[in-house]
């Protein structure tokens, strides 16, 4: 009984989804045919994406260079922001010496540096590889720092109670209690540095998803101009999902509360 | 039970006492016996805190026979959990020290299982992980430190939980697996700061019952923080009364109930009633001179 009203609600949910889909795009579809140029219409991005993904395939390749500056720019990131975090978290001198310089670039649109990233390392992969690090490795840098910090002192009292040495404290204690910090932070990183890498191939760059939509851009063609950004909607949807499933992954108890 | 005592004490000479009887005064009877098995000597302990004229604690002597159960009780503000986590090493005295077995032990160290009120279980580890906590950081290897973990949970009641998360279950069961971590490094001394504080009245009676057979059994050296007199006459063989501003022992009651206890029958006896009203009329002094006094340094309690 109380499935099949679970079930029952499910399904309205869903019916209500759907046909508020179809209101927005009928509605986009009279708007748009009212004037193409402005706001293209669904239709016709459909059509636009069959040519510019299949017959013409564009989007492929613009995307593969996005995710190979995106994947290599973030795992250097997760890395350098980890350890450093932890460092930060964990080591008076480091923190003392680092902190604040981290706090600053924080706080600073690294976008704003992509004119002297170009010149520093040109407009090829290396570009991306660093636009995108120094997008995403400050807030994993700092959710872990505050992560590492934040440590219920119940369970530095539990680790002290069995004797633990500094690193078995580390190891057993701090590292996972700041494994939520630490995802924290990837998300959020991964968000920047998705902007980043697009950022950087609109400004500076051959290839790439940005460099596809500035050259469709130039052409005023709305409909294929719309089929990229769309592609990278879908492509940041996958990263954060990628990204809850791993969390859950690595640490299945951060679902629940309590002690 | 014998050869199992043997395995987990590791001591010689547990296994080959007789089985006990109702009303055997078991653990006065090892006491002194097995000077090896945690006698605990608490000498002139005092703790000040940073800026404060006023001592939380001031000349704490305390000597604790191997096997012995003592329960540490007293008004907020007496400094009997700042005693307690001083004689785990999680706090350094001001003066004095603590003896394990003749030697100084003001450090943490492996012969003290620690329980701590909100049982302080790790949330990212199953059950059985955090049990065997204590062998994982001795460096003892995965199957057998698992080994050992299930034993105690099996002797906590938890068998058929070594899999679940803390969020998993209830706060006694928390509470059993904070015991069985304790239990696990095969300690000779059992630190209880009010372990059973946070539960329910029922679970916490229950508890009660589990935790006097598993000390007897064991033979346990245990230092126990309670705010319940009953708790405190139930399980211990002397009750040590304490006083605030600054913490100091008061009183040490012997509980003279023969073990096994059973809840119901050591409350019918017409001695309970009177040995609690003598720990109560101390007890109640002493809150209403707190209770007058304008508080302050409650920290540590």
């Amino acid at each position: 009984m109380r499935r099949m009203r679970e079930t029952r609600r499910r399904v309205g949910e869903n019916v209500l989804l759907a046909g508020f889909l179809v209101i927005v795009l009928s509605v986009w579809e009279l708007a748009g045919r009212g004037n193409p140029r402005v706001l293209s219409y669904p239709s016709q991005i459909a059509t636009s994406a069959w040519e510019l993904i299949v017959v013409e395939n564009k989007v492929l390749p613009a995307l593969l260079a996005t995710v190979e500056g995106l994947a290599y720019g973030f795992v250097i990131a997760a890395v350098l922001g980890i350890v450093v975090g932890f460092a930060m978290g964990r080591i008076r001198l480091v923190e003392l010496v680092l902190y604040p310089y981290a706090i600053a670039l924080y706080a600073t649109p690294r976008i704003a540096l992509v004119p002297l990233l170009v010149l520093w390392f040109g407009i090829d992969l290396e570009l991306r590889v660093v636009v995108v690090v120094l997008s995403a490795v400050f807030p994993i840098m700092i959710n872990t720092y505050n992560g590492a910090r934040q440590v219920d002192p119940a369970y530095l009292d539990a680790a002290a109670a069995f004797a633990a040495t500094p690193w078995q404290t580390l190891r057993t204690v701090v590292m996972p209690a700041s494994v939520p910090y630490v995802f924290a932070g990837l998300r959020v990183g991964m968000v920047r540095a998705l902007v980043g890498v697009v950022v950087a191939e609109m400004t500076a760059s051959v290839v790439g998803t940005g460099r596809l939509i500035i050259e469709l851009g130039a052409f005023f063609q709305t409909g294929r101009l719309l089929v990229p950004v769309m592609v990278l909607g879908v492509l940041g949807v996958v990263l954060s999902v990628g990204m809850a499933k791993a969390q859950t992954l690595a640490a299945p108890w951060a679902m629940r509360e309590g002690r | 039970m014998s050869s199992r005592d043997a395995t987990v004490r590791g001591a010689t000479g547990a296994s080959t006492r007789p089985p006990l009887a109702p009303g055997d005064r078991d653990v006065d009877a090892s006491r002194g016996r097995d000077s090896e098995r945690g006698a605990l000597s608490i000498v002139n302990i005092a703790k000040t805190y940073g800026g404060s004229a006023r001592p939380v604690l001031d000349g704490i002597r305390l000597d604790i026979g191997a096997g012995e159960f003592v329960s540490l009780i007293g008004p907020s503000g007496c400094g009997k959990t700042t005693l307690l986590r001083i004689v785990a090493g999680l706090l350094r005295p001001s003066e004095g020290t603590v003896e394990l077995d003749g030697r100084p032990s003001l450090e943490p160290s492996r012969e003290k299982g620690v329980v701590f009120q909100h049982f302080n279980l790790f949330p990212w580890r199953k059950t059985i992980a955090n049990t065997a906590y204590g062998p994982e950081l001795q460096g003892v290897s995965r199957p057998e430190r698992e080994e050992t973990a299930r034993r105690f949970l099996a002797m906590v009641g938890l068998s058929g939980y070594e899999e679940h998360y803390p969020a998993q279950i209830s706060g006694g069961m928390k509470q059993r697996v904070g015991i069985a971590r304790a239990l696990a490094i095969e300690p000779k001394v059992l630190l209880m700061d009010e372990p059973f504080g946070a539960l329910d009245a029922l679970t916490r009676e229950y508890l009660q019952r589990e935790l006097e057979r598993i000390t007897r059994s064991e033979r346990l050296t245990t230092l126990f923080v309670t705010h319940s007199l009953d708790e405190a006459l139930f399980l211990s063989d002397r009750i040590v009364v304490m006083g605030a501003r600054p913490g100091r022992v008061l009183a040490v009651f012997d509980v003279p109930f023969g073990r096994p206890r059973a809840q119901n029958d050591i409350r019918s006896d017409p001695s309970y009633a009177e040995l609690r009203k003598r720990l109560w009329d101390l007890l109640e002094g002493e809150l209403a001179r707190a209770a007058t006094e304008a508080p302050g340094q409650e920290t540590g309690a």
